[in-house]
C-alpha cells in the first residue's frame, strides 16, 4: 500500500510538472514558432521579451493593475472581515453571501456583465475598469484567507492589552496587527494573484490600452504562437518558486544566526 | 468609611437571563479574595465587570474611593492573568513585561529593565529573551503574572489562571503567587472553581451560586460554618442530614430515620418545629465495630471502601440516609464492604443550617 501510494504520488507530480518539462526548454528555442523538441537553442526571445514594448507594455499593465487590485481589495476586505467576524447585526447573513458571491458567479457571466455595464460607463479599455472588476473578484478570495485567520484570533490578548493601558487604536496597531499580518500579506498575495492570473475579464474589457500580460499571451497565442509565450511562463514559473522559497531561505538563515539575546544595557 | 474596592449592587443581564442579581461586596486593600462557584455562576461575569470589559446592567464599582464603572478597560489599570495567559505570541517574554510600561510613557532602556527586574521578581531571571512559545506552561504563567504586576496596579484579577497546569505545579504555583502577592501587597481576587486552590490561598472566600453571593468568609469558617446548604455541599466533604428543631432550648434536633441528635451551637436563632439541615463532615464522625460507650451511636452498613493510603473514605447507609465517613488508613481494616458497624460523633460536630 505504501509503496503504491508512492508512486500514485510520484505520477501526479510527473502529470502536473510535465507542462514545465516542455514550456522550459521551449523558452529557449530557435523555433520561430512554439514546437517541441526544440530545433536548437538560443536566447533570442529573452531578448524579445526584454525590447519589445508590445511585451513589455501589458507586463507593466498587469503590475500595475495588479498593485491597484490589491490596495483596493484590501482596504475594502479589512474592515468587512472584522465587521463581519466580530460583531452581530441585522442583514449579517446576507452581507455573507454578498462577500462571496463574485466566487459563485462564472468568470464569463461576470466578464459579459461588466462588457455591457462598463460600456455604458465608459469604462471599458481603461485600467479603471480592470482594475474594478479585478476587485470584485479579489474580495471573496481575500475575505475567505483574511477571515479564517481572524476567526483563530485570541480576543483574549487584545483583553490583556487593554488592561496593560492599550487604548483600542494602540491595542490594534500593537497587537491585532502584527499578530495578523501573516494572514495579511497572504490573503493580499492571492489578491494580487487573482489579478494578475486573471484572463477571462481581461479580455472582454482591458481593450488595447488596459491589456493585461494574460490577454496579449492568449492574443499572440491565437494569431502568431510567438515563442516569447513560453519564456513569460518560465519566468512566471520561477518568480512563483522564488516565491515560496523565500520564507523557507530567510527562516532558515535566522535560525543559523545565533540567538539575540538583549537584556537592556547594565541591566544587572 | 468605605473599603478599597467596593461592588456596589452589581446586576448584570442578558435579555431575559439574569446573570448577576445585586452582588455587593467590599475588598479592603491588600487582602486576597477568591471568588468560587460552579460554572456560570457569575464569578468570572463579576471579575470581567471589574476588569471593564463586560458593562454592568446596575451598580457601581469603586476603587480606593473613585467610581471606575464608566471607565474603558485600558483607563481602569488593572493588571489581569488570563486563563490562557494572553502573551503576545510576537513580543518575547521581556518586551510582554515590557508592553504596560510601553503603554505608559516607560523609555525602552528603563522601561526594559524594570521587566527584566519583574521577571527575576517572579523567578524566570534570564529567560526575557525566549518567546511564549519557548516556554513551558508554568514559566508562560509567570510571565503573564510578572506583565500583571510591573506597572503597579491597583488591583490584580486572575480568572483560574492554575486550571491548564498540572497538578504539581499548581500547587507549586499556588504558593508562588501567594508568595509575590504577599511581596507587593496589591489587593488581589481570584477566580477558580477548585475549592482546595480557593482554602488554600485566600484571605477570604466569595462563594458564588446562580448569580448571587452565597457566603462571603474566611475560609476556616466557610468550611465550619457555611451559611447554606449549597455552600456545605460545595466547600470540602459533607453530610448533609434534613431534621427539625425538637428543642431549641435543649439544642436537640430530629431526624425520621436516625433519630434525636444533640448540637452545641448554631450562628441563627432556631424555634422548635423549624426545618433545617445538620452537617456533619466526613472526618468528624467517628467509625467503631462497636457501640462506643457515652455517644449516641447509629448503625451503618458499609457499601464503599475507597483507600487513599493515608486515610480512606467509608460510604455507607444509616436507615436510608447515605453517609460519608473518612478515617485514617491504619483504622480501616477494622471493617470490610457489606460489613454493618457503628458510626458516632460529638454534638459540637453538628452544625446547623437554616438555609
Amino acid at each position: 500500500m505504501n509503496t503504491f501510494m508512492r508512486w500514485a504520488g510520484i505520477l501526479v507530480v510527473i502529470f502536473i510538472a510535465a507542462p514545465l518539462v516542455i514550456v522550459v526548454p521551449m523558452s529557449f528555442s530557435s523555433a520561430n514558432s512554439l514546437q517541441f523538441p526544440p530545433p536548437g537553442y538560443w536566447f533570442g526571445y529573452y531578448r524579445a521579451y526584454f525590447t519589445n514594448p508590445d511585451w513589455l507594455i501589458p507586463t507593466w499593465n498587469s503590475v500595475i493593475i495588479a498593485t491597484a487590485t490589491t490596495i483596493l481589495t484590501m482596504v475594502l476586505v479589512v474592515p468587512a472581515t472584522f465587521a463581519l467576524v466580530r460583531h452581530k447585526f441585522r442583514g449579517k447573513s446576507a452581507a455573507d453571501v454578498m462577500m462571496l458571491m463574485p466566487l459563485a458567479v462564472p468568470h464569463i457571466v461576470m466578464a459579459v456583465g461588466y462588457y455591457s455595464y462598463f460600456g455604458d460607463l465608459g469604462l471599458v479599455h481603461s485600467h479603471l475598469g480592470v482594475i474594478l472588476a479585478h476587485t470584485c473578484l479579489s474580495v471573496p478570495i481575500a475575505f475567505l484567507v483574511l477571515s479564517a485567520n481572524l476567526k483563530g484570533f485570541d480576543r483574549n490578548l487584545e483583553r490583556a492589552a487593554q488592561s496593560l493601558g492599550a487604548s483600542p487604536t494602540r491595542t490594534f496597531i500593537h497587537i491585532t496587527l502584527p499578530i495578523l499580518r501573516p494572514g495579511l500579506i497572504i490573503s493580499a498575495l492571492f489578491a494580487f494573484v487573482q489579478s494578475f492570473d486573471e484572463t477571462v475579464v481581461a479580455i472582454f474589457i482591458s481593450g488595447r490600452d488596459a491589456a493585461t500580460l494574460p490577454r496579449k499571451m492568449f492574443d499572440s497565442i491565437r494569431q502568431e504562437a510567438d515563442p516569447v509565450i513560453a519564456v513569460i511562463s518560465t519566468l512566471l514559473f520561477l518568480l512563483v518558486m522564488v516565491g515560496i522559497a523565500a520564507p523557507y531561505f530567510a527562516s532558515a538563515l535566522r535560525s543559523r544566526a545565533p540567538k539575540p539575546s538583549r537584556p537592556p544595557a547594565g541591566a544587572h | 468609611m468605605t473599603s478599597y474596592l467596593e461592588l456596589s449592587k452589581i446586576t448584570k443581564t442578558y435579555g431575559n437571563f439574569t446573570a448577576l442579581d445585586n452582588v455587593s461586596l467590599s475588598v479592603e486593600k491588600g487582602e486576597f479574595v477568591t471568588f468560587l462557584g460552579p460554572s456560570g455562576s457569575g464569578k468570572t461575569t463579576t471579575l470581567m465587570i471589574i476588569a471593564g470589559f463586560e458593562k454592568a446592567s446596575g451598580g457601581a464599582v469603586q476603587v480606593g474611593g473613585r467610581s471606575i464603572t464608566e471607565l474603558a478597560p485600558h483607563e481602569r489599570n488593572i493588571g489581569i492573568v488570563f486563563q490562557n495567559y494572553a502573551l503576545f505570541p510576537h513580543k518575547t517574554a521581556v518586551e510582554n513585561v515590557y508592553f504596560p510600561l510601553q503603554m505608559r510613557g516607560v523609555g525602552r532602556d528603563q522601561g526594559l529593565r524594570q521587566a527584566e527586574d519583574m521577571l527575576s521578581l517572579v523567578g524566570l531571571k534570564g529567560f526575557g529573551h525566549r518567546h511564549p512559545k519557548e516556554l513551558s506552561g508554568g514559566q508562560q504563567q509567570r510571565v503573564a503574572l510578572a506583565r500583571a504586576l510591573v506597572f503597579e496596579p491597583s488591583l490584580l484579577l486572575l480568572d483560574e489562571p492554575l486550571g491548564a497546569l498540572d497538578k504539581n505545579l499548581r500547587e507549586q504555583m499556588q504558593i508562588e503567587i501567594k508568595r509575590i502577592q504577599r511581596s507587593l501587597g496589591v489587593t488581589t481576587i481570584f477566580v477558580t472553581h477548585d475549592q482546595s486552590e480557593a482554602m488554600s490561598m485566600s484571605d477570604r472566600i466569595v462563594v458564588f451560586e446562580k448569580g448571587r453571593i452565597e457566603q462571603c468568609a474566611a475560609p476556616l469558617d466557610i468550611y465550619h460554618r457555611p451559611q447554606t446548604s449549597f455552600v456545605a455541599a460545595f466547600i470540602g466533604e459533607s453530610n448533609l442530614i434534613p431534621a427539625t428543631i425538637g428543642s431549641a432550648a435543649g439544642k436537640t434536633a430530629e431526624n425520621p430515620t436516625l433519630g434525636a441528635f444533640d448540637y452545641a451551637a448554631s450562628d441563627n436563632v432556631l424555634s422548635d418545629g423549624q426545618a433545617v439541615t445538620l452537617l456533619i463532615r466526613p472526618e468528624h464522625i467517628k467509625l467503631s465495630r462497636n457501640p462506643i460507650e457515652g455517644r449516641q451511636n447509629i448503625r451503618m452498613t458499609v457499601e464503599t471502601i475507597v483507600n487513599y493510603g493515608d486515610n480512606a473514605l467509608v460510604i455507607g447507609r444509616a436507615g436510608d440516609i447515605p453517609m460519608r465517613v473518612r478515617v485514617l488508613g491504619a483504622d480501616v481494616v477494622i471493617i470490610r464492604e457489606g460489613q454493618e458497624c457503628c458510626i458516632s460523633w460529638t454534638p459540637e460536630s453538628v452544625f446547623v443550617i437554616t438555609k
